[in-house]
């Protein structure tokens, strides 16, 4: 009886990891449609546990390179079930260039394009406001040459 | 009872797993020379290679400068897809998966959808013998190309297709044929940047192949983590004489602080941190030759 409640257990987690693949799979569909008249480049799957109270919020890191003279758009779709909602912030270093959130405003963006005028490694990082857990997808698509 | 139920569910699970692995799954039969395999530990760590490989190089970028500049489209840029069933090793393979890769984002650039057909289909014969054609809609691509119409569609899946053949290699610990990819898409870019900067020069152009300097080092970092096998080191060697090339190459760095606009409810945020490539003629022209030399001599393994 044992092992037929594993084989249970075991067939349930391979069914709910093939259906959370292709929830990502029309997320990043959807996600990189409503993006607008641009190429799609690269997406970034995230799914974040809830952070510890008065610590900073879970993120997740993405590290890429991006080039000269280039327009790209940066977008974040937040998962239709999830309890936090993404923000998606660019890095060159340590040095914050764009946010889908002005948190001094409090306005939020789906996207924002970022005009390169250096080639080099940037790093996206995505994360849910409040430190609330969540599932999002972030999206990096080509806009145009400048 | 319990028996025929136990029975029922250990072949539900059975069939499960024929269904998952399918092309994807890892089996002991895969034809990799053994010295391919990712082995003992690497010299930089899993979690930093994925840092590393994120849009290292696109397969669309390159393609997209170089129309940019109202540059014609060429076919004689293209790798031949003829000796593609020649490719035995997933070494080859996975390189010329890359190489294709780079080749199919300029075909998709330019709307060639005539050739469209012929790449994808070797992209298809790659991917199935690399065990990642269940990522490459090979249906829906050949339906797009012969309808020649929902061309964002035909780009969207294209690209969709190798992000996932890469992300899907780096998980089932095959980061080297992942890197073999990458290493394929790269050098066919800078291939082409260099035969239309030959042919067509052009300031842009000239600045973006010295730009490679920055990128080949990420590049080298990668694949000198798998130099203990012969192939990837004879790959190493060449590049290596490559990156030799680009040592007189400097790249300067402008600072300036970020603007945001908001035009239209749409926020652009304004670089002003500005790089600055200085790179002579005659540097371009041997990093040219160089890059065609390696080029020329990967796609005829």
């Amino acid at each position: 009886m044992k092992q037929f409640l594993k084989l249970i257990f075991f067939s349930l987690i391979f069914t709910s990891a093939e259906v959370f693949a292709q929830e990502n799979v029309e997320l990043v569909a959807q996600c990189a449609a409503s993006s607008g008249d641009v190429t799609y480049l690269k997406d970034f799957i995230v799914k974040l546990d809830a952070g510890v109270p008065g610590g900073n919020p879970p993120s997740a890191k993405f590290s890429m390179v991006l080039s000269k003279n280039t327009q790209y758009r940066f977008s974040i779709c937040t998962a239709p079930d999830s309890d936090g909602e993404a923000i998606l912030q660019l890095f060159d270093m340590n040095e914050l260039q764009g946010s889908t959130y002005i948190s001094a405003t409090g306005k939020e963006f789906p996207f924002f394009d970022f005009k390169c005028q250096k080639t080099g490694v940037y790093h996206v990082f995505i994360s849910f406001k409040e430190g609330r857990p969540g599932e999002a997808v972030g999206i990096l698509s080509f806009v145009k040459k400048l | 009872m319990i028996k025929k139920l136990i029975t029922l569910f250990v072949v539900s699970l059975l069939i499960f797993s024929c269904k998952s692995g399918g092309n994807g799954g890892k089996s002991d039969d895969f034809d990799v020379p053994e010295d391919i395999l990712n082995e003992g530990v690497l010299e930089i760590s899993e979690e930093v290679m994925q840092d590393i490989v994120q849009n290292i190089s696109s397969p669309v970028e390159m393609a997209a400068l170089v129309k940019s500049l109202d540059v014609n489209f060429s076919k004689k840029y293209l790798a031949p897809t003829d000796n593609v069933d020649e490719l035995a090793t997933s070494f080859q393979q996975a390189l010329h998966l890359g190489i294709y890769a780079a080749d199919l984002g300029y075909l998709n650039i330019y709307n060639k959808t005539n050739s469209v057909i012929e790449y994808i289909t070797a992209i298809k014969t790659l991917a199935d013998a690399v065990r990642v054609g269940q990522f490459f809609d090979f249906t829906t691509l050949k339906r797009l190309a012969q309808s020649n119409q929902n061309l964002d569609s035909l780009m969207y899946i294209s690209v969709h297709s190798f992000n996932q053949m890469d992300k899907y290699l780096r998980s089932d610990n095959r980061s080297n044929l992942s890197t073999l990819m990458i290493t394929g898409i790269w050098i066919e870019g800078l291939y082409l940047a260099t035969q239309v900067a030959k042919s067509d020069p052009h300031p842009q152009l000239a600045e973006r192949i010295g730009e490679q300097k920055i990128i080949m080092g990420d590049l080298m970092l990668i694949l000198d983590n798998y130099k203990g096998d012969k192939n990837f080191a004879k790959i190493i060697d060449e590049l290596l004489q490559l990156k030799e090339e680009f040592n007189d190459v400097t790249i300067t760095i402008q600072k300036g602080e970020p603007e945001a606009i908001e035009e239209d409810g749409m926020l652009i945020i304004v670089q002003n941190d500005v790089s600055v490539v200085n790179i002579s003629d005659e540097k371009l022209n041997s990093i040219i030759e160089k890059t065609e030399q390696i080029r020329n001599k990967l796609i005829s393994i």
